[in-house]
């Protein structure tokens, strides 16, 4: 941690020796990473002729902020949908025996490391129109004609807030598990009821949680490809499928790079406004 | 009359494991009351059942002749303060304090003076606007006293609450603790391991051992005269003789030491079937001089080791047949300034001093 080194206040010595250590990685990122994200943003102003152009046709046409609509809609849906499973999962987690948590943490941590194309696929036989998910239903008797589940945003919804549940589930769990159960306690004898507890006491101590897990569901959501473009329907594209189709289809670099810049810079705004609201103490954990 | 509060046959098994038994216990409105003994001698476990974070598995709890086992522990309008620090680390001092009446949706007015004039009682008016983290542990348990008491409960728990800070801010909260009781006149359940602690503190001591309590009383009646020799070991210092029972009177027996002296007049506790019995010493209550003493019972004992202890001497002998006593002598005994290491003496005490535990029963 960059604080951390110069709360201790190393010599002039350490310091260039860990800058040198840092070296490699350093330059590996800078080549093959910040230069290119750069020239991609440069030609975005550059591409077809200098100025702004691609961003008026971007966020003027009514097409592309209705891409930019869906993914943000998109990501907060899920986003939501994903904190709402993930608070109880993770309290269940911290409450069951460490058997249980463990196997519970195995299949999580199964599910996460099973190919992502593979799970995806698996979630379109659940979700199509002779699927696993509408057979059941007719079967039951609850619906007489199968429900559009896949080939739109309700499909991608449902993909990536299974995709995205881990990412809440790890960092909730670890913010738990650090209250100590007998604060709950006293809040109770306190007069607090349940209720009141978990408004007042637990939940302003999960927040940091929350915001960690809740933000990096959200941007991660805002650019992932895979699963809108496998579960999404054409008619329904998000942000990440636009700059891919520019970029490969039309190699139009300059809107391509026009639409990364607005993923990046909401991106980075968002992070921004975590930082100033909880600080790091939610990120890097003690 | 009934009582105050009253615990009744109170028992709490876990599986097998029985770690309270039949424990009956009646507390006068006012009184500080502590449990004490050992961990997992079923102090907390007894102490949780009241504050209803433990349901006991048989048995009753009464306040003023009502039963609260089927109150939820926000409703029973007790008071605890913990062994760890239960602050609420998100709000500052003035809203933790401030918390118990603002879930009771007092208003705020009330809520700002109330919380002020606790603050004003444990001494921290300065330190309303910090966090808990900026406190020390003496404070933080301080803040945790005020919160559990400014909701005005009939009854205060304390389960260990300074068990974990040092022993010169463990005294000086002492004092706090008994002049808040003194001030406010609320009864106080009060858990410790510590005898110091419940002697300071207490107007009457329960001692718990292996989840039944092996005796109620204040603190001089457990030292004068301790029912079972647990109690006997865990109040005051104290050293045991193996001993035979010769006759009983009046609870009173006649004993035989080894070396053949036989003793009138002990106070015993216990059955005197097995004839067996322990004779206990209090360092205290014992004599040392160079002379065999005109009267009394005395016995032959050589100095194993001495140690200056400022206002006293303490003194390591051993009888003739090799069983440890210790002696306390006050600084200035006459005999001080020449005792050395080897040096035969005889050690006596007055019987009704001493105290005889029969064998059968409690012997551990």
């Amino acid at each position: 941690m960059p604080q951390a080194t110069a709360l201790v206040g190393p010599s002039r010595g350490q310091r260039r020796t860990s800058l040198l250590l840092a070296l490699p990685a350093l330059s590996l990122l800078i080549v093959f990473f910040a230069l290119p994200v750069l020239a991609l943003l440069l030609r975005s102003v550059l591409e077809p002729a200098p100025g702004f152009s691609n961003y008026v046709t971007l966020l003027g046409s009514s097409t592309y902020s209705r891409i930019l609509v869906n993914t943000f809609t998109v990501s907060a849906v899920v986003t939501v949908v994903t904190l709402l499973i993930g608070f109880p999962t993770a309290w269940a987690l911290a409450l069951m025996p460490p058997i249980w948590s463990r196997l519970v943490f195995g299949v999580l941590l199964l599910s996460m490391w099973t190919n992502l194309l593979t799970r995806t696929y698996a979630w379109m036989v659940l979700l199509q129109r002779t699927g696993v998910i509408n057979r059941t239903l007719i079967d039951l008797g609850i619906i007489d004609q199968p429900l559009p589940l896949v080939n739109n945003l309700t499909g991608v919804t449902i993909g990536m807030t299974y995709i995205m549940l881990p990412f809440v589930i790890l960092p909730l769990y670890g913010v738990i598990r650090r209250i100590d159960p007998a604060i709950l306690q006293a809040a109770a004898l306190c007069g607090a009821t349940r209720a009141q507890a978990f408004r007042r006491v637990l939940l302003p101590l999960v927040m940091p949680g929350i915001a960690v897990g809740g933000l990096m569901v959200f941007v991660m959501s805002l650019g992932y490809f895979v699963t809108p473009a496998l579960l999404g329907g054409t008619a329904n594209m998000m942000l990440a499928e636009l700059i891919a189709q520019f970029v490969q289809s039309l190699v139009n670099w300059g809107m391509g790079g026009a639409a990364a810049l607005v993923l990046l810079s909401v991106t980075l705004s968002l992070y921004t406004l975590q930082l100033r609201l909880f600080g790091t103490s939610g990120l890097g954990g003690r | 009359m009934t009582p105050f509060l009253e615990i009744a046959g109170l028992s709490r098994h876990f599986g097998s494991f029985v770690a309270v038994r039949d424990v009956n216990l009646e507390i006068r409105k006012g009184e500080f009351m502590t449990f004490l003994g050992p961990s997992g001698s079923g102090k907390s476990t007894t102490l949780y059942a009241l504050a209803g974070l433990d349901t006991p598995t048989s048995g009753n709890i009464r306040i003023e002749g009502k039963s609260i086992l089927d109150v939820p522990p926000h409703r029973r309008n007790i008071g605890m303060v913990f062994q760890r620090y239960t602050l609420f680390p998100h709000l500052t001092v003035a809203e933790n304090v401030g918390f118990p009446l603002s879930v009771r949706r007092r208003p705020a007015a009330e809520i700002a003076a109330k919380v002020g004039r606790m603050l004003e009682l444990v001494r921290l008016q300065d330190f309303a606007q910090r966090k808990p983290g900026q406190l020390s542990g003496g404070q933080q348990q301080r803040v945790a006293l005020a919160r559990a008491l400014v909701y005005e409960p009939p009854v205060l728990l304390m389960d260990e609450p300074l068990a974990a800070l040092d022993k010169k801010l463990r005294e000086e909260i002492q004092c706090e603790i008994r002049r808040i009781h003194r001030e406010t006149g609320v009864t106080i359940l009060y858990v410790t391991h510590d005898q110091e602690e419940a002697l300071r503190l207490s107007d009457r001591i329960a001692v718990f051992s292996k989840g039944v309590i092996d005796q109620i009383g204040t603190g001089a009646e457990l030292y004068e005269n301790p029912a079972t020799r647990f109690v006997a070991e865990f109040i005051g210092d104290s050293d045991f003789l193996p001993c035979d029972v010769l006759a009983v009177r009046d609870g009173l027996a006649s004993i035989g030491l080894s070396g053949g002296l036989a003793v009138d007049g002990v106070p015993l506790h216990g059955n005197p079937a097995a004839g067996k019995a322990e004779l206990m010493l209090r360092p205290e209550r014992i004599s040392l001089s160079r002379a065999m003493p005109a009267s009394g019972p005395a016995l032959p004992a050589v100095i194993g080791d001495l140690t200056f202890l400022g206002s006293h001497l303490q003194v390591a002998a051993a009888t003739l047949d090799g069983r440890a006593l210790s002696v306390r002598l006050p600084f200035g005994h006459e005999v001080v300034g020449s005792l050395a290491r080897g040096d035969e003496v005889w050690l006596s005490f007055r019987p009704a001093d001493a105290c005889a535990f029969c064998s059968a029963q409690g012997g551990s």
